[in-house]
């Protein structure tokens, strides 16, 4: 006959043992766990497949939760996928124990999940940052990105007038709704920023924008080949709004610095979402239009310990530090970060410290007042940067802010 | 008598030993690094077997699996080392997305779906065949080449082609007529499940009642023996590598129709990475035998889902799980494994001075 019988037998076997070792193990450990109770109450972190250390989304969601969870006396655990499928089963299990106060999705990939995990542990409280889950169990964080944009365009816009560039750019990645925001705010920055300039210094600056959208969220060559088009037509400033496209837009700001011999800029790049200040040693990422992830899961761990979590969509801008600018206390954060995802060595520390202070210093102090007015008047309601939501209000913004 | 239990206990006291092993290395490993072992052993066998939700979550797991595993375990049974199981896979859950678009009947559309998949994979596992055939390009070299080519057309497809208009990371969801129901309600076991467990079978059927199974397998023993019994070799090489894509593409497809809750694919194709590969694995442990693949698929999808609450309750991080998985399937895939390559180690040389010569 053939070898079925045998090998039938065989897994039958082998299942059999490993059922009984494990319920002997079960039984041993599960009387070890009863007699210590636990007290103190648990949050979870389930990041996205990028995972910790990717420097930015998945580190700064752990960073809030981890701070609020020192504060609170919570218990931290973090569940990493091994790929996209793990996704709802991590979430699922976590939310099964029942035990935790809450448990947090960092980042839009997350959101069938919790979704679907929502529905089905309608008593478990659930967060999810940068995506909206329309769950009564459900938390959601999103931000006001034009107006960090807006920052980003004023201080852009400004700069590149300060030293005499005809140009301002942009890199995107694929044009979906969720970038409009950016581009919006980003122009309605410019326009703003060169009204300002004008009334302070008296001279009209022609500043233009230089707009690419890259089609891609991953190709950090076509980030450098944009780069090097805006910066070959006059950029001197460039923000990236293309994720990893960065690392190529960077890139071609050294590549330029190189061939004039010099070693910080203009041109600069202006980061996104994260602090990226620190890239290229501190002294050629002029700013970075943040997300603060961490602000989120800061919050939701702390309504969910403190007793008033309740479901619905948390809209975080400028006015409780949802978004901004970076700043130099941020910067230091983000190079912890870097320093164990060994992105930067810790000699260099203090070296990217004084390259970023000697940047930010040459940029005359009317810019820096400028752009804290711009937040100022957003913070207040005076000012309203456009959001664009359909592809004609984008089309009305492009002819309203060119 | 005593000798012939003992020939067929001992594959049976190879594995248990060789899982022994495994357990007990990883054990020392996880020690070293401060991690409690039993805390996390006790972790992995609660999360498979201790939950009705824990074992429809292996099963659900196990469902893909068994069907790459059977792609490389026709391979070796027909005498080829065929690891392009990967890049069928992604070709079929590709096409199990493009179907989608057409509007059918939820029945009939399912079908669809599941065909095209299959189609799709056998079409992927043409060219490495053909090249093979004619030209003499060892499978090993062009499936793997071919994996790749797979892998970057699929990621092209998805953003070009086939990407969610609103939600830049994904694909377009398979319609809802086209999706496999979910079987356990709160989990992700769905019938396809069935639809693996089926196509397990039949290729069982096929390979031991068939004559061109038994063409198939003779050719995989012994090349010289089948041309001189008269069995076509080419046509047989041929056969076996379209089964091989006909189940890797049911799998693609199946992860796109009975995978929850995206139904899609993601841009980076990571939902049905790695499942041709792991179904080396699952078919080496399954001693690549169809039905023994179904059990191997299990115990794999099992290590997988265990791994997730070794990193949630017993506090060991994902990279640390994935070592002890490593060093777990290694020592159970070891006895075959060994067998296999006194196998092939001949036909590599052989081929090897072949080139070398021509």
């Amino acid at each position: 006959m053939f070898k079925f019988d045998s090998i039938f037998t065989r897994f039958i076997a082998l299942s059999l043992v490993i059922g009984l070792v494990s319920f002997g193990i079960t039984v041993v450990s599960s009387v070890g766990i009863n007699a210590s109770a636990q007290e103190k109450k648990k949050i979870a972190v389930v990041t996205d497949v990028g995972g910790r250390g990717d420097l930015s989304f998945n580190d700064m969601g752990f960073k809030g939760a981890d701070e609020a969870a020192e504060e609170f006396g919570v218990e931290l655990q973090v569940a990493q996928p091994a790929s996209e499928a793990d996704y709802l089963p991590n979430v699922r299990t976590l939310a099964r124990t029942g035990d935790y106060e809450v448990i947090i999705g960092v980042g839009f990939l997350l959101t069938d999940a919790i979704e679907t995990a929502a529905k089905q542990f309608p008593d478990q409280n659930f967060a999810l940052i940068d995506a909206v889950v329309d769950q009564p169990n459900v938390l959601n964080f999103v931000f006001k990105e034009q107006e960090s944009s807006a920052l980003v365009g004023a201080l852009a816009a400004m700069t590149a007038a300060h030293y005499d560039y005809s140009k301002v750019g942009i890199v995107l990645g694929i044009e979906i709704p969720p970038l409009w925001k950016f581009e919006a705010g980003y122009r309605f920055g410019i326009k703003w920023g060169l009204d300002y300039y004008e009334k302070v210094t008296g001279e009209k600056a022609n500043v233009d924008l230089l707009w690419t959208y890259t089609g891609t969220f991953s190709d950090v060559a076509k980030g450098k080949s944009s780069a090097n088009a805006q910066i070959s037509q006059g950029a001197g400033l460039i923000y990236n709004v293309a994720g990893p496209l960065g690392l190529g837009i960077l890139e071609a700001v050294k590549d330029n610095l190189n061939q004039r011999g010099k070693e910080s800029g203009p041109p600069f790049m202006i980061g996104v979402d994260a602090n990226q200040d620190y890239m290229g040693n501190g002294n050629k990422v002029l700013a970075s239009g943040m997300k603060r992830i961490d602000r989120a899961s800061y919050i939701a761990v702390k309504r969910a310990v403190e007793g008033n979590f309740k479901g619905g969509t948390e809209v975080l801008g400028l006015d409780d530090q949802g978004v901004g600018l970076s700043r130099y206390s941020l910067l230091v954060d983000f190079m912890q970060f870097g320093l164990k995802g060994d992105q930067i060595k810790e000699e260099n520390i203090e070296t990217i410290k004084e390259n970023w202070l000697e940047m930010r210093e040459e940029i005359p102090q009317f810019i820096w007042t400028g752009v804290n007015e711009l937040e100022n008047l957003i913070v207040s309601g005076n000012v309203t940067p456009p959001v664009p939501s359909t592809e004609e209000e984008m089309k009305d913004v492009r002819k309203e802010y060119p | 008598m005593l000798t012939r239990i003992y020939e067929q206990v001992k594959p049976i006291l190879d594995s248990f030993l060789a899982g022994l092993i495994g357990l007990a290395m990883g054990a020392i490993i996880m020690a070293i690094w401060g991690y409690a072992p039993l805390d996390a052993y006790d972790a992995l066998f609660t999360a498979i077997f201790g939950s009705f939700y824990g074992f429809s979550s292996t099963l659900a797991r196990a469902t893909p699996l068994i069907l790459t595993g059977l792609t490389f375990a026709i391979g070796v049974r027909g005498g080829i080392f065929n690891i392009g199981a990967e890049g069928q896979v992604f070709m079929g859950a590709l096409a199990a997305i493009s179907v989608s678009l057409l509007s059918l009947p939820s029945g009939i559309h399912v079908l669809v779906a599941i065909i095209a998949g299959a189609m799709a994979g056998a079409i992927w596992s043409l060219p490495p065949s053909f090249l093979k055939i004619t030209r003499g390009v060892h499978e090993v070299i062009s499936t793997i080449m071919l994996n790749w080519v797979a892998l970057y057309f699929g990621m092209y497809a998805v953003v070009e082609w086939l990407g969610d208009p609103q939600r830049a990371e994904k694909s377009i969801s398979a319609a809802t007529t086209s999706r496999l129901p979910i079987m356990v309600s709160g989990t992700s076991l769905t019938y396809a499940l069935f639809v693996s467990l089926a196509f397990s079978l039949l290729i069982f059927f096929l390979l031991w009642r068939t004559t061109l199974g038994f063409e198939l397998r003779v050719v995989g023993q012994n090349p010289a023996a089948a041309n001189y019994a008269g069995i076509k070799e080419n046509y047989s090489i041929n056969s076996t590598f379209i089964l091989g894509g006909l189940a890797a593409g049911v799998a693609g497809a199946l992860q796109i129709i009975g995978h929850p809750p995206t139904y899609a694919l993601y841009s980076d194709l990571s939902t049905v990475r790695n499942l041709g590969f792991d179904g080396i694995g699952v078919a080496l442990i399954g001693r690549n035998h169809p039905i023994g693949v179904i059990f191997a698929a299990v115990f794999f999808a099992g290590l997988n889902v265990g791994a997730r609450t070794m990193q949630i309750t017993a506090g060991v991080p994902l990279e640390m799980v994935r070592i002890i998985q490593g060093v777990i399937i290694i020592a159970l895939a070891a006895p075959e494994l060994i067998e296999l390559t006194n196998q092939l180690l001949p036909a590599v040389r052989n081929w090897i001075n072949e080139v070398k010569t021509s």
